[in-house]
């Protein structure tokens, strides 16, 4: 049950506390002790709903993918360093109204910068950028550099599992005819429905057939945009038997927000099976449809 | 802080802030009521007769129910063969059936499973899904009752578990057997279909006029992505078909996301407004004078259905093996392609297969040097398909392409060569020609599909 789903109480409950929130700021006059509190709030129920998000099921999607561990681990180090800076600058700017409030310390004082303090705050984010850019090196190597693609496997840069084209305002996935063809008038067609085996390292190429789309699996950490007249090789391996979704994530015109699609991940055999079928399909002559109508 | 507001004032922006954020906040804002309009069409037909246009929105009324409670009627003769068109679950063969039932446990997994734990207070039924709610509703609101008298006092721990158990069958069953009524799938046709199709599936939606090609108007009950011969009405399986897989090369898109159930749900929706369109046609047409007399607005009624119950009969299919694709058989298809008394694809499929034939336009009736596009039965541009993309809207197959040649498309200038005969009475093109040339035009786009 998602903390969002609109018939959920908490909502109601939460739209009180804020018109509380509200009608305080209105009426109570603002001493010292009310402004801190409430500059106070904002650190500490930030805080909290990131430690309650979890639990509202608004953190992570399961992982079922070889990539989702360093992505996540990449994520958890920037979410750190963020929430200690945030925590940080909070705590000096309630000092700061704590400590300054309503009072007039007399002139102002003015300076022309400090060399000392410009210093300091040039070489913190520097030194942050740095440690986030050498930390995520492996990982964004593992999933987009040419030298960490498949080879050998059944599928690599050549002979890639299947075509993903995606248009307004849908995913089309093109399989290869029975000889690995994609040159091929036998190329099976699989609307919404991006069919892989699971445990495999799988390659597919992405292309784009009139805008900017983004192909994004959130279970498997994957995104990368499909840009017109491109072809962009890809590659991941799902852990997991199941169904996931495959989403848009780039704004590529009014349909944007119905332009979805599935992973299916199946065992090996019932890949292979569920590809047969579709070459099969090519043959039929339609007497099944005269079957299916007595 | 020095704020000279006074004290009214703030009471009336708190007062404000407060109203917003619990409308902001409400849970279930209310679904408007819909109705449905006369076609472009009919109203110009009746623009002499304003009190007929009045009296056939009435009639059409009884006949078909309103957007929010969609309902056929059902003629007497029906009911004696017990014949219910809103029991569209009857139509179904046992095995679709059991089929929905497994989408249903499917798409149900989290409900169902907190049933089987019985925990009743966990089960949310989809939100389109009205009826359903509303049965569950029933059952919920008796276990809400003996929880709160739990609360109480007055009722104990084993009172909550016996009408777990004895309801927990009925309630998984409702899950399971759920197959949306007409009032459902108008729903689902609202927040999905509507803003294209229209709310009477004319294709005038709002954001129709972004799209080329333009969204089916259902109302004339012509489809063109069937299996079908002779122009006939689809079969539940054609419109099943469009849905899961979409057409490619449009905008309508593979509606998979939904269960099984759901999407059979929107067939018999699509149905109803596909019938009451072409119903409304007919009325409009024939029976404006004589002010839609009983008796001839159930035979239009009747003969519109008759022509939906007769669509099995017309499924094309080929009797024997597909013909393999060698280059002897492409050969003679691309002979069969150009044979200007024969098939005569090239005249407006042109040599390359680009659509760009001379027939592919018609001279500028305003006396325009430049020739302009063929209109299609519904007033919209239509060309010639460029043959070269390998984008196939009724479907990739062999088979698909077969029947758009043997039966041609309906509403188009794309003809059914199955009845192309010459002075003896023979077909030119034989059904072997016929996959001769399918598999002429699928090596069109070799190589070079996007």
């Amino acid at each position: 049950m998602s903390f969002l789903n609109p018939s959920n109480g908490a909502w109601s409950i939460l739209a009180l506390l804020v018109a509380l929130l509200l009608v305080l700021v209105t009426f109570v006059k603002f001493t010292r002790l009310w402004t801190v509190i409430l500059i106070a709030l904002l650190p500490i129920l930030g805080v909290w709903t990131f430690v309650k998000a979890p639990e509202w099921g608004l953190w992570f999607p399961k992982d079922v993918s070889t990539h989702g561990a360093g992505m996540d681990s990449l994520f958890n180090l920037i979410l750190w360093m963020v929430a200690i800076t945030f925590v940080l600058t909070e705590v000096g700017l309630v000092w700061c109204v704590f400590r300054y409030h309503d009072k007039v310390p007399g002139k102002s004082l003015f300076t022309h910068g400090s060399h000392k303090l410009e210093m300091i705050w040039t070489a913190i984010p520097a030194v942050a950028l740095l440690v986030i850019a050498f930390a995520q090196i492996g990982t964004f190597k593992q999933i987009k550099f040419e030298d960490h693609w498949p080879t050998g496997g059944p599928y690599s840069k050549d002979k890639p599992i299947a075509h993903v084209i995606a248009y307004q305002f849908a995913w089309l996935m093109r399989y290869p005819d029975a000889n690995g063809s994609f040159d091929s008038v036998d190329v099976i067609e699989s609307p919404f429905d991006f069919v892989v085996p699971v445990d495999t390292d799988i390659m597919f190429q992405l292309k784009s057939r009139d805008v900017l789309h983004s192909f994004f699996l959130p279970n498997l950490r994957l995104k990368q945009d499909a840009v017109p007249g491109m072809t962009i090789p890809m590659w991941f391996q799902a852990t997991e038997v199941g169904e996931y979704d495959l989403i848009c994530a780039e704004l590529c015109g009014w349909g944007h927000y119905k332009m979805a699609g599935r992973l299916i991940v199946k065992s090996k055999p019932d890949y292979e099976k569920w590809l047969a079928d579709k070459r099969a399909a090519l043959k039929s002559n339609g007497t099944a449809d005269l079957e299916a109508a007595e | 802080m020095s704020d000279p507001q006074p004290l009214r004032g703030r009471l009336a922006i708190a007062a404000g802030l407060f109203g917003l954020l619990l409308a902001a906040c409400d849970p279930e804002p209310p679904r408007p009521e819909l109705h449905y309009t006369l076609s472009a069409d009919s109203k110009q037909l009746l623009a002499d007769y304003p009190a007929a246009q009045d009296q056939l929105l009435g009639t059409l009324g009884m006949l078909f129910g309103s957007p929010s409670n969609p309902r056929y009627a059902v003629p007497e003769e029906w009911i004696d063969d017990e014949r219910n068109p809103n029991d569209a679950w009857a139509e179904l063969s046992e095995a679709r059936q059991a089929e929905l039932v497994a989408a249903n446990k499917k798409a149900f997994a989290t409900p169902l499973a907190a049933l089987e734990r019985g925990e009743f207070a966990a089960v949310e039924p989809a939100r389109e899904a009205l009826d359903l709610q509303a049965a569950w509703g029933e059952i919920r609101a008796g276990y809400d009752e003996i929880a709160a008298a739990m609360e109480a006092g007055t009722k104990s721990r084993t009172d909550l578990d016996k009408y777990v158990a004895e309801n927990k069958a009925d309630a998984i069953a409702l899950f399971t057997d759920w197959y949306p009524s007409l009032r459902e799938s108008a729903e689902m046709y609202r927040t999905q279909c509507l803003h294209c199709h229209g709310i009477n599936g004319d294709g005038k939606g709002s954001t129709a006029e972004f799209l080329n090609p333009t969204p089916r108007d259902y109302q004339r009950g012509a489809f063109k992505w069937t299996a079908l011969n002779e122009k006939a009405r689809p079969r539940r399986a054609d419109l099943y078909g469009v849905l899961e897989n979409g057409v490619n090369g449009t905008a309508m898109l593979s509606f998979k996301r939904f269960s099984a159930t759901q999407l059979e749900g929107l067939v018999d929706y699509v149905r109803l407004l596909s019938i009451r369109g072409e119903t409304e046609r007919n009325l409009a047409r024939e029976d404006a004078e004589e002010g839609f007399k009983i008796e001839a607005v159930q035979e239009a009624y009747l003969d519109v259905w008759s022509k939906w119950d007769k669509s099995a009969e017309f499924v094309i299919a080929y009797d024997g093996e597909i013909p393999e694709a060698t280059p002897e058989v492409i050969e003679h298809g691309r002979v069969l392609y150009n044979d200007a008394t024969g098939a005569n694809c090239v005249s407006c499929h042109g040599v390359g297969g680009l659509g760009d034939g001379p027939s592919a336009k018609e001279p500028d009736p305003n006396g325009g040097p430049v020739p302009i596009s063929k209109k299609d039965d519904w007033g919209n541009p239509l060309g010639p398909r460029d043959l070269t993309q390998g984008i196939y809207r009724g479907g990739d197959r062999p088979i698909d392409l077969y029947r758009r040649l043997y039966a041609g498309i309906n509403g188009t200038y794309m003809p059914a060569h199955s009845t192309i005969k010459d002075p003896q009475g023979n077909r030119k093109v034989t059904d072997e020609d016929l996959w001769a040339i399918v598999h002429y035009v699928r090596s069109l786009s070799k190589g070079k599909r996007l």
